[in-house]
């Protein structure tokens, strides 16, 4: 009998609860704990401490330190921001300063009890991530679209999350960040990323593919280097990405035929009639491929390929080709930078192009509902098209399909 | 002779040797290896022979003047993780590992003669599951031969620690790495895997050792279709994941051309994931080293649900005219097998307590569960014992073919578990089960030394430890036994009687392997010390807290 009250004993200590609530999954937390940090820091923490940091040890007012040792790893511990969850992390801080489930979390870190799952969603639906304030991830690289101006910035996007969060009744903060991508690749991977990481409450200029609204779900992604990015976020850092929603359409991006004043007499219809002229190729662009695929042979023989880029268009500028098929935006920015300029944008506008929105997480419903009606009211009286114009962007109002079906190389070939 | 006079005769003899050899360094040859432990001044193969019967004839130190037993030198390993190196030597140099370096040392001296760095991707201690450590290396034909943390396999020049070749094995974040001392056996260098705990797929594999090319890799895990791929019923993907690593080096009997090597657990732990016997988990596996084919197995542990490695080193013996293997298994039995046919001649428990079968069935082979076994399958709280520390951990056995008596550092530790579902990630923990220890009532030893007697198990004598032992075991014709504590002693007991008859504190925990060799008419004893290894590291006994990691390499001579 008193060996059975032993062993009973002793599963207590092992699988039961702990002495008092706690205000974190102490079950979860072990588990990540034996499965991450056991093999050197000991099972529950208990280690001789001869060769291993001693956990039990560790200042509980330096969460800082501790989420940099275990990101980056420290002398011979090896680092572990590349596999670790963002939450896993946030309960090991949690089972370290807890001392293992046997002391309350410290009173400025305790977080709110986290239940299950419908719970926990309702424990974020605060409006925005800091109370009163819209933050919007931009761009600083972003062209017409978005710059950082020593006070605040520029471009459509920045004077729209500035018009939502004036009429919402909120402060506006900008998070800046850096996208490696080309302008006309919407680095959608970074756009989730940055949501489901809480970087910001907002991202616009989201390009309504469908494709890119459902693809990166369960997935994990890294972040692009931003402004506030805390220090002990390695470069392989990466985030569990969670489902999005997109506002109603604010804009649409499309593709025309820019040209050089002197040498341009002709009405276009489609891409073919650009024949005849010197053609420049932006290569590895939609632009680019639409242009070889729906041109005339003639054309792609008259045609010089360049890398894309701001530098494209510049040399167009120098007589080196006539004229090409570009994304508007592309236009925009080279007319901002260039002041002189004898480029001149056709009327055209090529059928392929897509609408652009606002993006932030599903869950933040409300915030989704309080913007549609604005946005939907500013396409509507004309104040997008002004903002457009502040921004010297060749304004185009979105149309249906709100959300577009990815390209397929039957779409390059044949809408024309 | 004193100490000084010994060092100093070892080096005007080093010098004369390395001159008598220069330009042929390369002469250790197969006959070498096998022969091995006949020269005394030679320690060629891991385990002090092909059989690793950890044995030897030397006498010069013997229970009458061991405790004259003093340091002749020391060499620090510049390094604080566990060490585990098994000291090879030849042509008077010693070649000793850790997991970031090989030495080759002077071995009258301990001078060093060459030291080679190696570097492996900071990440990876994050798949060794139970100690950042290596095991040693393998010598033959003017190269040294070694595994390192990130599975690569490498070959150094023996005269200056050059590296010759590398080959890399796979890829260390999918949870593999390796600790293992590689062996050459027939022409072949041949290594295993750690990884048990990661959901790793095991296998051995064969090495040209000239250029590194690989020459075979066999699976421990049978792919679907393959022979024993019937045993994995889940059908799913079990097997792809289902561990049974070969992270301790196996024997050879180059008679009947084959190697034996053990295999560990099956991944996850929760066996009820992986129903059918899962094989070549937990298995005793004959190979033929040229092709790497599977010649025979025996399963000690069928759906094992208990992290039974049955890696432990196998020991050849001649028993009643016999050529047999011997297994001190985690399981807690001790398996005697025909060598020629793996067919079970003895398994009975060398422990106190196992509650995991009530025996193994000498028709079939099998063991006989007990509800404890039931239980742990289905998902059930049980408490087993031996605990996944094992009946005996890796630390190896050594066997007196005189006495017929094998000499166990065996384990008296329980375990609370539960089989969870388990979550893969690559190279993040594949349990699949929570667990403690259950650990002796205060008072009782957790570790004991023991001399078993191996067809019955039984225990001639026994000298148990509040903290377990957990390194190697070396068995002498000075009628000595030779091993190592954790709190840092390096020991000697009477091989007849179990009395302890010398020790010396070397300053760290010792889970090294204990050697002794001649050279000169001197019989010297050597030992690498240095605290850590899976007991260190997961048992959280805080009375270790007093011992300081660091490890040497201790050499020790009689004094006049």
């Amino acid at each position: 009998m008193l060996k059975k009250i032993a062993a009973s004993l002793c599963f207590l200590a092992l699988f039961g609860a702990p002495v008092f609530a706690q205000d974190f999954d102490l079950n979860k937390a072990k588990r990540v704990y034996k499965d991450f940090c056991s093999h050197c820091h000991g099972i529950d923490m208990k280690n001789a401490g001869n060769s291993s940091y001693d956990l039990r040890k560790f200042p509980k007012d330096q969460k800082d330190r501790f989420y940099t040792s275990v990101n980056k790893g420290k002398g011979d511990m090896p680092a572990w921001g590349d596999v670790l969850l963002p939450e896993e992390l946030d309960l090991l801080w949690d089972y370290v300063v807890s001392r293992g489930g046997k002391e309350p979390l410290p009173k400025d870190q305790a977080r709110a009890p986290v239940t299950d799952d419908s719970e926990q969603t309702e424990q974020h639906s605060s409006l925005t991530v800091t109370p009163g304030t819209l933050t919007a991830c931009l761009a600083k690289n972003g062209g017409v679209m978005s710059s950082r101006r020593a006070k605040g910035g520029a471009g459509l996007d920045y004077e729209l999350v500035a018009a939502l969060a004036d009429r919402m009744g909120l402060a506006l903060a900008i998070e800046w960040f850096e996208s490696e991508q080309e302008e006309e690749s919407t680095p959608i991977r970074e756009i989730y990323a940055m949501l489901a990481y809480e970087v910001c409450d907002v991202i616009p200029g989201f390009a309504l593919y469908e494709t890119s609204l459902s693809a990166f779900y369960k997935t994990r992604a890294a972040l692009p280097r931003y402004d506030n990015r805390p220090e002990h976020l390695g470069r392989e850092f990466q985030v569990d990405l969670e489902p999005i929603s997109v506002s109603n359409p604010y804009a649409r991006m499309e593709m025309g035929v820019v040209y050089r004043t002197p040498e341009f007499e002709r009405e276009i219809t489609k891409v073919a009639d650009m024949q005849g002229l010197r053609i420049g190729v932006e290569q590895g662009t939609l632009a680019g491929v639409l242009t070889l695929r729906q041109g005339t042979d003639q054309m792609t023989q008259d045609s010089i390929t360049l890398n894309p880029g701001a530098d494209f268009l510049w040399k167009m500028e120098q007589g080196e080709f006539d004229a090409a098929l570009v994304t508007i935006g592309a236009y925009d920015f080279h007319k901002k930078q260039n002041f002189v300029s004898t480029l001149a944008l056709d009327e055209y506008r090529h059928p392929i192009g897509f609408n652009l929105s606002v993006a932030m997480l599903k869950r933040r419903r409300d915030l989704l509902d309080q913007m549609d009606p604005i946005i939907d009211g500013m396409v509507a009286d004309g104040a997008m098209a002004a903002l457009a114009e502040k921004s010297k962007v060749t304004y185009s109002a979105p149309f249906e399909p709100w959300v577009q079906k990815h390209l397929t190389m039957r779409d390059i070939l044949l809408t024309r | 002779m004193n100490v000084n006079q010994l060092k100093k005769f070892g080096f005007a003899m080093t010098a004369v040797v390395g001159m008598s050899v220069a330009g042929q360094i390369s002469a250790q040859t197969a006959d070498e290896l096998i022969n091995d432990n006949s020269d005394p001044s030679t320690i060629l193969t891991y385990g002090l022979g092909y059989g690793q019967q950890r044995h030897s004839a030397l006498d010069k130190i013997n229970v009458d003047n061991v405790s004259k037993l003093r340091p002749a030198w020391v060499y620090s390993l510049a390094d604080t993780r566990g060490q585990e190196s098994f000291p090879m030597i030849y042509d008077g140099v010693m070649y000793v590992t850790t997991h970031k370096s090989t030495m080759a040392l002077d071995a009258l001296t301990g001078r060093q003669l060459w030291k080679s760095v190696i570097e492996y991707p900071a990440e990876t201690p994050r798949v060794a599951c139970c100690g950042i450590v290596n095991r040693g290396v393998a010598l033959y034909n003017g190269m040294v031969y070694r595994t390192t943390l990130d599975a690569h396999v490498i070959a150094l020049d023996m005269k200056t620690g050059e590296e010759v070749w590398r080959t890399k094995s796979i890829d260390y974040k999918d949870g593999y790495s390796m600790t293992v001392a590689p062996m050459m056996a027939d022409g072949v260098l041949i290594t295993g895997i750690s990884g048990g705990e990661y959901g790793i797929r095991g296998y051995l594999e064969g090495y040209d050792p000239a250029t590194g090319a690989r020459l075979w890799r066999t699976y421990t895990i049978p792919a679907p279709g393959e022979p024993g791929s019937e045993t994995w019923k889940d059908g799913g993907d079990a097997w792809e994941r289902g561990g049974a690593p070969t992270w301790l080096t196996g024997s050879y009997d180059p008679e009947l051309n084959l190697v034996f090597w053990g295999t560990g657990n099956p991944a996850s732990w929760n066996a009820g994931l992986r129903p059918g016997d899962n094989l070549y988990a937990s298995s005793i596996l004959a190979l033929d080293p040229k092709t790497g084919s599977i010649e025979w197995h025996y399963q000690t542990s069928p759906n094992d649900p208990f992290d039974y490695d049955t890696t432990n080193e196998l020991v050849h013996a001649t028993i009643g005219g016999t050529d047999v293997l011997m297994q001190a298994n985690r399981n807690g039995f001790f398996y005697v097998l025909e060598r020629a046919t793996g067919k079970l001649m003895a398994a009975n428990t060398f422990v106190d307590k196992v509650t995991w079968a009530d025996g193994i069935d000498m028709e079939t082979g099998r063991p006989m569960d007990t509800e404890v076994a039931t239980k742990a399958r289905t998902g059930e709280e049980v408490t087993y014992w031996p605990s996944a520390f094992g009946g005996k951990n890796w630390s190896p056995m050594a066997y007196n073919p005189d006495t017929q008596t094998a000499f166990v550092n065996t384990l008296n530790i329980g375990m609370n578990y539960k089989a969870v579902e388990p979550q893969y990630r690559p190279g993040v923990f594949y349990f699949g089960a929570e667990f403690s220890w259950d650990w002796p009532a205060e008072g009782q030893p957790r570790g004991i030394l023991r001399a078993i007697d191996p067809m019955t198990g039984e225990t001639k004598w026994e000298d148990g430890t509040a903290i377990p032992r957990l390194g190697g075991v070396l068995s002498t014709a000075g009628n000595l036994v030779f091993t190592g504590a954790q709190t840092g002693e390096f020991e000697a007991f009477n091989a007849d009687t179990g009395e302890k008859v010398w020790e010396f504190n070397t300053g760290s925990g010792i889970v090294g392997q204990p050697v002794t060799w001649e050279m000169n008419g001197t019989q010297y004893v050597t030992i690498v010390n240095g605290i850590g290894a899976v007991y260190a590291l997961f048992s959280g006994d805080e009375r270790l807290a007093s011992i300081p990691p660091g490890g040497n390499v201790w050499t020790f001579a009689l004094v006049e």
